[in-house]
């Protein structure tokens, strides 16, 4: 399996259905009309992924500054079943820790999976990503319903002198 | 000759600037100055003069002013050949040729040199395919002006058009003698080359051809032509050996092209599939990468031979994902072996890929793995097998199998969208195509196809929104697609108004391809000056050819019979005055209900209102659009078409001879379909025109004796005789008796009949038609005749939904004469044999699903 058969793609608006595909058969929970808006808008931190010029997986980020820290939030990031195991999860997620990085300006990345979602466990371990909460009740029509919070610290933030870089790189996404 | 009012020196000279202004294409200007002159009461009636100012205005959109001018011009100054010049040129520009023609020729009475005038005499001539005249025009120019190139290509190539070679190679040898000789050989030169030897070449003289271009071979810049036409040449010649290494040349240079390979197997002399075979696989160990080479053998190999091929050119397909595989592969299922094969392959293929991900299990401990996106392909490829061979259940299987595996490619909701579309429903096709549409709106093939599907499923407006999509911002997307010459997406729009039995707006688009027609062969007349400048020739001569052969395209086919059919109906059914129409079914009706039927009028009266409203709005908007267009490109102001009103259209008072004008163009350029001359048939039957009914027949006859439509033909000539037995004409009847024996056998209408009913008997189709003749002679036979079509047992070998849609439409017609319990249980027995054809259907289940426009349900296909 070469890599070259792994690429990543926009979301547009004329695609977007796609996604919509994807989630609805990856994730248990489906995700409102929202969500496909802002999934519009945040250039590169929502991307298609292409095995050999199919879709078979996507990953949505989301900026979160909420509780005093400016995080990275994976909202989704999945690919269809047939294809797991063959590195798109890894080119999905090298995407999302490499935006991380060359922003500088994150403290962590971070997600929520389901307690029992050991795939994914496992996955995100292999990358770093620690389990450092239980979200008891997280989601609401699916069972179990708790949720770990899986999260990896971004080592080196930049420091001051390198501000003026980091502003320029923001406007990407 | 000279004007017989010439002007004083000073209006002479604004008279040159007034022409000067034309050229320029100033011609604000140029009617100022028109009007100093006409402004001077001595010249206020100067025929010259006035013709400018005319041509002029034209210019400017002016038309009816125009011919005002012009025409006054002309009648103070007949002698003028300004003015017939002038005149020629307006008629030209309203391509009315013919009379421009007459207009050139008066002109050169009174100034038989003037090149202007003979050049656009001979740009008519060509345009308009007057061959001779032509040729005489080139004649004169080249008296004039003997040192031009183009006055001598010109005059060759009038000899060329007329097949007279040889004075078309004498005058083109002439002129290329005269040429310096020197080595800055130019493209134009190596052009002008290869065109003097297509003349050789069409003259007939091969081996003179060969020499000619063997002598000039450095000179020739186009190596690629220059060694296709001398492989083909030494090919024709049977000097193999030689054409051979042209077409290994060439084939190195493109190894894709396919004519290459089978020039080479002719060069190679090779017969026997199994010589064939064995060169293209040297030729695949030699261009690996080639696709010919691969695929090519599939079409002679035979058993294990074949079996070994195909498992390798299908592995290495499904490994790439090479989407339209089975398209590619579909030529060889005329084979049932070969289909065999293939099947047998895939369903291998299937459970090895589930089980090990392998394609063959035997496989388990060698190589690695195939690809993930495998099991897909072999899915959807499965899918088109069965949809192609008709079993629509598991195409469907598969189809969804794919779906489920992966939800994100495309083509498989086209794909399923097609499987519908075949299992006669076109509504849910449309909506699979919908679906595949939406998930990717960019995609421009993918919209078109919807659209298209939409209008099989007879949704007009919807599909034009579609279309919109893609179409120019500012404009209706109809007006748009109109402008575009968006031929496929007119026929089919006619099409879908024709089975919703709007006529009007069916003529309509029928009307508008053919003016399609029109206006490629209008655009012809640019090309005439620009491929003589550009010494494009052999291009040149192929456009004329093309031109002369448009209407024989099958677009054109297919637009044709739509309007025709229409027509035909429009006679046999014209339309009726709605008024009386009303008063006659309200007479019958009870007072509440009477209340009800007026209340609806006033409300589709009302909608009518709001809509006409609209088009009005749509027509003012329309024309302000066409004014800008004009006013941006004024040289372009072709003569305003007059506007084709769907109303106007349906209520035709000739609607035979509006068939006939779609019928002639077939009748010269696709005389090779049966259908042309079925349909004339069908015209002069109604028109009661013997000879031409038995033209057709005897024409149709030579195609297909058999045909089953020809049959009814046949059978109603036969009548249309017997009924006119003593009023034709002896002459008439003499030519009749003679063809009789061809046609007929000398039977009898219901001998006739009864043969073939006897000598197809296995065919439902033929029977359809049989049965029909069995009851227009003899409606006593009804009940024998509605048995025949209506017992779909085994001994027909064509129950498909075709022809039981055929069935259906003609007892629903009357051709059986009244029959509603038997087309109820037809229905009902096609319902089983067809699941989901909708034509079937009774009535009330057809509406559901045509107004069951959902977009589908997600949870059709969520996996895992
Ligand atoms: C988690 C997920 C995205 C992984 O995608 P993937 O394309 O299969 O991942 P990769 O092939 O790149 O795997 C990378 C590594 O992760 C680990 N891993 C992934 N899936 C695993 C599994 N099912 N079991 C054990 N380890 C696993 C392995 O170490 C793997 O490396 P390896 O294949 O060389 O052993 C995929 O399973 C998925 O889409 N799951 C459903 C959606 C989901 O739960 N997303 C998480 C919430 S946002």
């Amino acid at each position: 399996m070469t890599r070259e058969q792994i690429e990543l793609g926009n979301v547009t608006p004329h695609n977007v259905k796609l996604l919509r595909h994807l989630n609805n058969v990856i994730f248990p929970v489906s995700y409102n009309e929202s969500f496909y808006k802002e999934v519009l808008k945040v250039g590169e931190l929502a991307k298609l992924v292409y095995y050999k010029d199919v879709v078979v997986g996507a990953v949505c980020c989301r900026i979160d500054t909420s509780n005093g820290a400016r995080q990275l939030y994976i909202m989704t990031l999945g690919c269809l079943y047939p294809y797991r195991r063959l590195g798109i999860g890894t080119r999905m997620i090298q995407h999302v820790l490499k935006l991380a990085e060359t922003d500088g300006d994150f403290d962590s990345i971070y997600l929520h999976v389901q307690v029992n979602n050991n795939e994914a466990i496992t996955f995100y371990k292999k990358f770093g990503f620690e389990i450092t909460a239980v979200r008891r009740h997280y989601y609401k029509r699916i069972d179990p319903s708790d949720a770990y919070v899986l999260q990896k610290l971004i080592s080196h933030k930049r420091t001051a002198n390198e501000g003026h870089k980091t502003k320029e790189n923001k406007k990407k996404f | 000759m000279p004007s017989s009012n010439p002007l004083p020196p000073k209006e002479n000279a604004l008279f040159k600037r007034i022409l000067r202004c034309y050229e320029q294409k100033q011609y604000k200007n140029g009617l100022k100055f028109a009007k100093q002159i006409l402004s001077n009461s001595k010249f206020m009636e100067h025929g010259e003069t006035l013709a400018m100012k005319g041509l002029t205005l034209n210019c400017l959109g002016r038309k009816e002013e125009a011919y005002e001018y012009v025409r006054r011009g002309l009648r103070n100054d007949l002698r003028s050949h300004v003015c017939w010049h002038v005149y020629g040129l307006l008629q030209r520009s309203d391509k009315k040729y013919d009379e421009a023609i007459k207009c050139y020729r008066n002109a050169l009475k009174w100034e038989k040199d003037n090149i202007q005038i003979l050049r656009d005499l001979s740009l008519l001539q060509i345009q308009m395919r007057d061959l001779e005249g032509y040729r005489d025009t080139r004649y004169q120019l080249l008296m004039l002006r003997p040192t031009q190139r183009a006055s001598w290509i010109g005059y060759a190539m009038s000899f060329h058009l007329l097949g007279d070679y040889k004075s078309a190679l004498n005058i083109l040898e002439t002129f290329l003698d005269q040429q310096q000789k020197g080595n800055n050989y130019d493209y134009e030169h190596s052009e002008l080359l290869l065109y003097q030897n297509m003349v050789i070449y069409e003259s007939g003289d091969l081996k003179q051809a060969l020499m000619h271009l063997e002598s000039c071979e450095d000179q020739i810049l186009d190596k690629l032509t220059l060694k296709e036409i001398l492989g083909e040449l030494n090919l024709q010649l049977k000097q193999f050996e030689k054409a051979a290494k042209y077409f290994e040349e060439l084939i190195r240079r493109n190894p894709e092209n396919t004519t290459y390979y089978s020039k080479l197997i002719q060069a190679r002399e090779l017969t026997k599939p199994e010589d064939i075979v064995q060169f293209y696989l040297s030729l695949a160990d030699m261009y690996p990468k080639a696709n010919p080479p691969k695929r090519l053998p599939l079409n002679y190999a035979v058993e294990e031979q074949f079996r070994n091929l195909i498992d390798n050119y299908l592995r290495q397909g499904l490994r790439k994902g090479v989407p339209p595989l089975f398209v590619d592969i579909r030529s060889v299922y005329t084979d049932k072996r070969k289909v065999e094969i293939i099947e047998q392959l895939l369903l291998q293929y299937t459970d090895a890929l589930k089980k090990i991900g392998k394609f063959s299990e035997n496989e388990v401990n060698n190589g690695p793995k195939e690809p993930a996106s495998c099991l897909l392909w072999v899915y959807y490829f499965l899918a088109q097998h069965y949809d192609y061979l008709q079993q629509t259940e598991k195409a469907l299987m598969y189809i969804d199998a794919a779906i489920e595996h992966t939800p994100t490619l495309i083509e498989l909701f086209v794909t399923k969208g097609r499987i519908y579309k075949h299992a006669g429903d076109p509504y849910e096709a449309c909506k699979w195509l919908d679906e595949a549409q939406s998930l990717d709106t960019a995609d421009r093939y993918i919209n078109s196809k919807c659209a298209k599907y939409m209008l099989r499923a007879n949704r007009v407006k919807q599909a034009e929104e579609i279309c919109a999509k893609f179409t120019r911002e500012g404009v209706s997307a109809m007006e748009n697609l109109n402008e575009m010459q968006c031929m496929w997406f007119q026929t089919e729009c006619a099409l879908a108004y024709q089975r919703l039995e709007k006529y009007g707006e069916a003529l309509k688009k029928c009307h508008e391809v053919d003016r399609h027609f029109s206006e490629i062969i209008e655009d012809q007349f640019d090309f005439h000056t620009y491929c003589m400048r550009k010494m494009t020739l052999r291009s040149y001569v192929g456009l004329l050819r093309l031109e002369d052969v448009l209407r024989g395209h099958p677009f054109y086919f297919k637009a044709a019979r739509c309007a025709i059919e229409v027509y035909l109906h429009l006679f046999d059914e014209p339309l009726k005055d709605e008024n009386t129409e009303q008063e006659l079914n309200m007479e019958n009706l009870a007072p509440s209900e009477l209340k009800k039927l007026r209340n609806k009028q006033r409300k589709a009266r009302r909608k009518a209102e709001q809509e006409n409203a609209q088009a009005a709005q749509a027509q003012v908007k329309r024309e302000q659009y066409h004014k800008s267009k004009q006013q941006g490109d004024i040289e372009a102001d072709a003569p305003q078409l007059d506007e084709l009103v769907p109303e106007k259209l349906a209520k035709v008072d000739d609607p035979l001879e509006q068939a006939i004008k779609f019928l002639q163009p077939l009748q010269n350029l696709a005389q090779n379909r049966i259908e042309t001359h079925l349909m004339a048939f069908e015209i002069y039957y109604r028109k009661e025109k013997i000879l031409l009914m038995l033209q057709s027949l005897k024409r149709a006859h030579r195609l297909d004796a058999a045909n089953p439509k020809l049959h009814t033909c046949l059978v109603r000539f036969c009548r249309v005789l017997n009924q006119n037995k003593d009023g034709l004409d002896p002459i008439v009847k003499e030519v009749i008796e003679q063809e009789k024996v061809l046609l007929f056998n000398n039977k009898d209408a219901i001998q006739l009949n009864r043969d073939y009913l006897d000598t197809y008997c296995n065919s439902l189709e033929a029977v359809l038609e049989g049965a029909k003749m069995l009851y227009y002679l003899n409606p006593k036979l009804q009940s024998t005749a509605l048995g025949l079509v209506t017992n779909l047992d085994n001994k027909y070998q064509d129950v498909n939904i075709k022809v039981c849609k055929n069935v259906l439409r003609s007892l629903k017609k009357g051709d059986f004469g009244q029959c509603d319990s038997q087309i109820e249980e037809f229905m009902t027995r096609c319902q089983t044999l067809f699941l989901h054809a909708v034509d079937f259907r009774s009535s009330s289940s057809t509406s559901v699903c045509e107004s069951n426009h959902v977009p589908p349900d997600q949870d059709n296909y969520s996996s895992n």
